[in-house]
């Protein structure tokens, strides 16, 4: 017999029968920090860049604090090459057919495949995370996004006719990631033809290793580039002249910031913010199953967050037994150790939950940790927070990783009330083995994504993104590759930046308003007041301004709408949200096709009052008739909406659904008083939301014409028009925290401030920066973009099997 | 006891899957750990042989088979060889009971005998003659009596006509151990595999096992999850650690270490004991022997290195 390899420890372990370490190597990962010479720089444009004189930043593995490699951080004009060569690279890359791109992304997915080792050894050494999840999790999602992707690009050109590629976009990632989260922005910006310019943090090595295996595939060397560096080269990225979007995914204040500062630049911006996700177990809920919910989205290095869980009181007592039996079993160590549930993510995050912890303690919360984990920094043990009272400053915060806060909850709607009584609106969880229940609670949550009986589940195919401050932007999915696609023909965005706009008084006074003398004219005399909750009200400010026709003559007074009637009309909105928003879509059309039909009836005083304002009658009745299409089109083509997946490795369907945003603020543009007043109502409407709209300030007496009827028509509150100071109404409604998303149709001071305003509550916005819009154009007028900015997606999880 | 334990309870079949999937991901034993635990595993196993072409002397063969499970020299290598390991019993059919009681006498050792009764593996027999099938069992010298229960009755929702059955069979065993194989693979829902299993334990078992190992499908990783949250459900109720064992399909030393730590991780370290826990097999031995070799050696073992049972 050879030689005996057994240890001496067998017998006790054979006693005690207790895990042991299964390290994995990383002899790979450093081989390939090697071959840099363990000095990492940027790579750009297909080739290493490493520039001379720049800081360094080691790269360290988190859990030995061993010095891995350095990493150069980039400088401005780092930025600028990478964007420069993005740039070029676009020119070629967006002029190829999607097959090209197509077969680009399958070979980089087949390097992945054949170089996953290198590839999660790496990933987990410098993030800690758990190599399991790394390697069963990530790796091969990466490669299923590329092959859907690859297919989403090879029928571009049927599937996305009309639509065409913004073109460089800039990606900043926050500084835990998994190179997952680059994955699902860089592969849908990729396939329709975008390039991408990724800023990564200080020290991550694996965006840089997956640019490399890109860039060295050949002939699209520019489309991907990495540049790492600190977070204060993130306004310098997004004020790149070229950069067409920045893609943020990070933390709420950040993302705020950015917000702000980008109001009125080139980019567009989108915006993932926050990781906290929500756990609802109701009574009915198969218990163990939920548990092992909870580990999976707080516990098993699969989620970047914490949890809120909401338990339901009558099984609190259980439900808390099982979460703390099971935590005793987690295990936590080395993410490079084949047999851990949690690796350790770093000093930072230990701080972070060390703080919060001590928070929650000194409020009366109670905190229960467990598990086998090493005592030593920077682990951290499995958390759960208890009794922590509602109203206590640490229950608002967002929970950080690995933490879970547990609170009870006694009736499904209320649960509704608690869990949607937060700003955040990312993922949720319902569990509950009674389906007319758990589809009223996953259509309830206000939320991107909901599981049913399953949480952290993802595919390519299905959108992910959020609601509320958990920012708009999607991944995933067709509205993953819209946020990186403009309707053919629109110029390029272009700076509207005023750098003297001052946000503090820009539309904070009105101008007053005097008589302009008796109206004159044969046409009946214009309705008056501000339409609001379906009736005409005198406005808060009792006063009026005139208004001219094209000639120059008073055409009529409208009423002078403030600060209060905006708060006012929103109120109204809000009131007739619930029942609007619950009708069928059927219904809805219904309506609008009555409101056609009235427009059509009124159409000689409406075409008599557009002749006033200078048009032809023949022209003008036009714009009547097309308005009434206009309703009706919308009506009809909101019947189908939203629609079934089928996800690899799910039985059961997944619901994309089409939901409204709530209450919708849409200034009008000043040409086309009646077109466009219509046209961004019937999207806006058909889709459920409840609207407050500034009518066109120079003609609105079109707009309180129509008033008139949907004051018969519709139910009260459903549509609400409010005249007065265009920059007056825009600011009160941009800063209204409980508008849901604005439409700003009108100067590039107005767009400027709009987009700035609305970092406050992160409502999504699309202003026009003083660019006319050929309303008159069904591409323009009546185009798909309408319909995508007029809902939200939401994705809802529906796993079967008995 | 209380029908009411098992009128509340939802299982969830899409959520137990994937947790089963995880579950073997999530853990896993290399070198010195590994040869720990598949010595352990060993003495875990029911050496079992259920064909029709059993006679006494592959009785005779696997008994011996049971006594010295692993070559010697490969336990003296890992040090284990005073350890006394041997399976945990050795299982046959009612009429090779005196059979394998001979055998063991002969080979001098007490290793139990389990016999399967009670119209085996179908169950469809009358309930009289299942009942005497155990007392003769019993009479000739089975200490463990695995007893199939009437799945007409789970599937017709006859739980106490199903916990009178399983207390007779109870009554029977006498002193003996009883063990009761719920044939999780002719159930037809998860839920109802926790309430058999549930079931069971009220009544009496002082085992409940997964299958026959004759169904279509067999110990699988879903059913246990299910299987092993009825015990912990019933231990937490009553203080009684009942016993699990898993049989049917489990081959090879990598199934059996997945096996471990799912009792490990469902259940904790305390059921991970001959009493608490058993693996019902007859290939497995052998696997687990060459991994032994292969652990102490460095080379794989050709057939021909390991004595067969």
């Amino acid at each position: 017999m050879a030689a005996t390899r057994a240890g001496p420890r067998a017998r006790e372990i054979f006693t005690s029968l207790e895990y042991g370490p299964v390290p994995e190597s990383h002899a790979c990962a450093l081989a390939w920090l090697d071959t840099q010479d363990r000095c990492l720089g940027h790579y750009v444009n297909g080739k290493w860049l490493k520039p001379e004189h720049r800081n360094s930043v080691p790269c360290q593995d988190p859990i030995t604090g061993e010095n891995l490699a350095s990493c150069l951080q980039a400088q401005a004009e780092d930025v600028a090459a990478a964007v420069e060569a993005a740039r070029m690279a676009f020119k070629s890359w967006s002029a190829h057919p999607g097959v090209v791109r197509a077969q680009h992304l399958t070979r980089l997915a087949k390097v992945i495949q054949k170089h996953q080792r290198l590839l999660w050894t790496l990933e987990s050494l410098v993030t800690g995370r758990a190599v399991r999840e790394v390697r069963d999790g990530d790796v091969q999602l990466a490669q299923q996004l590329l092959h859907y992707h690859a297919i989403q690009a090879s029928t571009q050109e049927e599937a996305l006719a009309g639509w065409e590629p913004m073109g460089v976009i800039g990606l900043i990632l926050p500084p835990t990631f998994s190179f997952l989260e680059m994955m699902w922005r860089i592969c849908p910006a990729l396939a329709v033809g975008c390039t991408v310019v990724a800023l990564v943090p200080p020290a991550s090595p694996t965006p840089l290793l997956l640019a490399q295996l890109s860039g060295e595939l050949g002939p699209f060397p520019g489309v991907l580039n990495v540049i790492s560096g600190p977070a204060s080269l993130v306004p310098i990225l997004a004020s790149q002249p070229g950069i067409q979007k920045v893609a943020f995914c990070g933390a709420l204040e950040e993302g705020r910031a950015l917000r702000r500062s980008l109001a009125g630049e080139c980019a567009e911006l989108g915006l993932a913010l926050g990781t906290e996700s929500l756990l609802l177990l109701t009574d009915t809920a198969d218990i163990d199953s939920a548990v092992e919910g909870v580990v999976d989205a707080a516990w098993s290095d699969r989620g970047p967050g914490g949890l809120r869980l909401l338990i339901q009181e009558s099984v609190w007592d259980e439900a808390m037994r099982r979460l703390q039996e099971r935590m005793g079993r987690l295990r936590s160590g080395r993410g490079l150790d084949g047999a851990v549930d949690m690796g350790a993510r770093g000093a930072a995050a230990c701080d972070l939950v060390q703080r919060f912890v001590c928070e929650a303690q000194s409020q009366g919360a109670q905190v229960f940790q467990a598990g086998d984990v090493p005592s030593e920094r920077p682990f951290c043990p499995p958390t759960l927070v208890s009794n922590l009272p509602p109203a206590s400053p640490c229950a608002q915060v967002e929970v950080p990783w690995p933490v879970v806060v547990a609170s009870p909850f006694r009736t499904a709607k209320e649960a509704l009330l608690v869990a949607n009584g937060t700003p955040r609106g990312g993922s949720a969880s319902v569990w509950s083995e009674r389906l007319g229940q758990a589809l009223e609670l996953g259509y309830g949550l206000q939320v991107g994504t909901v599981w049913i009986n399953a949480h952290g589940l993802r595919d390519p195919s299905v959108p992910t993104g959020g609601c509320k401050e958990s920012g708009c932007s999607w991944h995933g999915g067709p509205d993953g590759l819209y946020e990186y696609l403009r309707p053919s023909g629109t110029p390029a965005q272009l700076s509207c930046l005023s750098k003297n706009l001052n946000y503090d008084t820009f539309g904070l006074a009105v101008p007053s308003t005097l008589p302009a003398g008796p109206e004159i004219g044969p046409s009946p005399a214009p309705p008056y007041g501000l339409f609001v909750g379906g009736r005409f009200q005198a406005p808060g400010a009792r006063s009026s301004r005139p208004i001219r026709d094209s000639s120059g003559n008073l055409h009529g007074y409208v009423a002078e709408g403030g600060a209060k009637d905006i708060r006012g009309a929103v109120e109204a909105a809000h009131q007739a949200f619930p029942g609007w928003a619950g009708q069928s879509p059927g219904a809805r059309a219904a309506l609008l096709w009555a409101l056609a039909a009235a427009l059509e009836r009124r159409k000689s005083t409406l075409a008599s009052r557009l002749e006033r304002q200078g048009a032809e009658l023949k022209a003008a009745e036009a714009e009547v008739e097309l308005s009434a299409r206009r309703l009706r089109a919308w009506g009809a083509r909101v019947q189908a909406q939203g629609h079934t997946l089928q996800v690899a490795g799910l039985r059961g369907p997944v619901l994309r659904l089409r939901e409204p945003l709530g209450v919708l603020a849409v200034v009008c543009p000043d040409e086309w008083p009646l077109l466009a007043f219509v046209s961004l109502l019937a999207p806006a409407l058909a889709y459920g939301n409840t609207v407050v709209m500034v009518p066109s300030a120079a003609c609105p007496l079109l707009a309180l014409e129509v008033c008139q009827d949907m004051a018969t028509v519709f139910p009260a509150g459903l549509a609400n028009v409010v005249t007065g100071d265009r920059d007056h109404l825009t600011r009160c409604l941009a800063l209204h925290q409980d508008v849901q998303a604005m439409w700003y149709f009108g100067s590039a001071q107005g767009s400027q401030f709009v987009e700035w305003a609305s970092a406050g509550n992160l409502k999504p916005v699309w202003a026009s920066r003083g660019c006319p819009r050929a309303w008159d154009q069904e591409a323009e007028g009546a185009g798909p973009e309408l319909g995508l900015r007029a809902a939200r997606t939401k994705a809802l999880w529906l796993p079967m099997g008995d | 006891h209380d029908l009411s334990w098992i009128s509340k309870i939802q299982v969830n079949h899409p959520a137990v899957l994937r947790r089963a999937e995880q579950i073997q991901a999530r853990r896993t034993v290399k070198k010195e750990w590994q040869a720990a635990w598949l010595l352990k595993a060993v003495t875990f196993i029911d050496l079992t042989t259920l064909s029709g072409d059993d006679t006494s002397s592959n009785i005779q063969r696997l008994c011996y088979k049971a006594k010295y499970p692993i070559r010697e020299d490969l336990l003296k290598a890992l040090n284990m060889h005073d350890k006394g390991i041997t399976t945990a019993a050795v299982c046959v059919y009612p009429a090779r009971v005196c059979d394998a009681v001979k055998a063991l006498k002969a080979a001098g050792c007490n290793i139990p005998v389990a016999s399967v009764a009670t119209g085996f593996p179908a169950g469809q027999t009358h309930l009289k003659t299942r009942l005497e099938e155990i007392r003769l069992a019993v009479e000739d010298g089975a200490t463990e009596i695995d007893v199939v229960i009437n799945r007409s009755l789970v599937l017709t929702g006859q739980w106490e006509a199903l916990y009178d059955e399983i207390r007779q069979f109870r009554k029977a065993c006498g002193e003996a151990h009883l063990k009761t194989i719920l044939a999780t693979g002719e159930l037809g829902s998860l839920t109802n595999v926790y309430k058999a299993s549930m079931i069971a334990m009220m009544a009496g078992s002082d085992f409940i096992k997964t299958s026959t190992g004759k169904e279509t499908v067999n110990a699988t990783f879903p059913v246990a999850i299910v299987m092993l949250r009825a015990i912990r459900d019933f231990f937490w109720k009553t203080g009684n650690k009942i016993g699990f064992k898993p049989a049917g399909g489990i081959r090879s030393a990598k199934d059996s270490l997945a096996w471990l730590s799912l009792v490990k991780e469902e259940l904790g370290d305390e059921w991970l004991k001959p009493e608490l826990f058993r693996i019902g097999a007859s290939t497995l031995l052998s696997d687990i022997e060459r991994q032994i070799y292969h652990h102490v050696t460095g080379r794989y073992a050709a057939y021909h290195d390991l004595p067969m049972s």
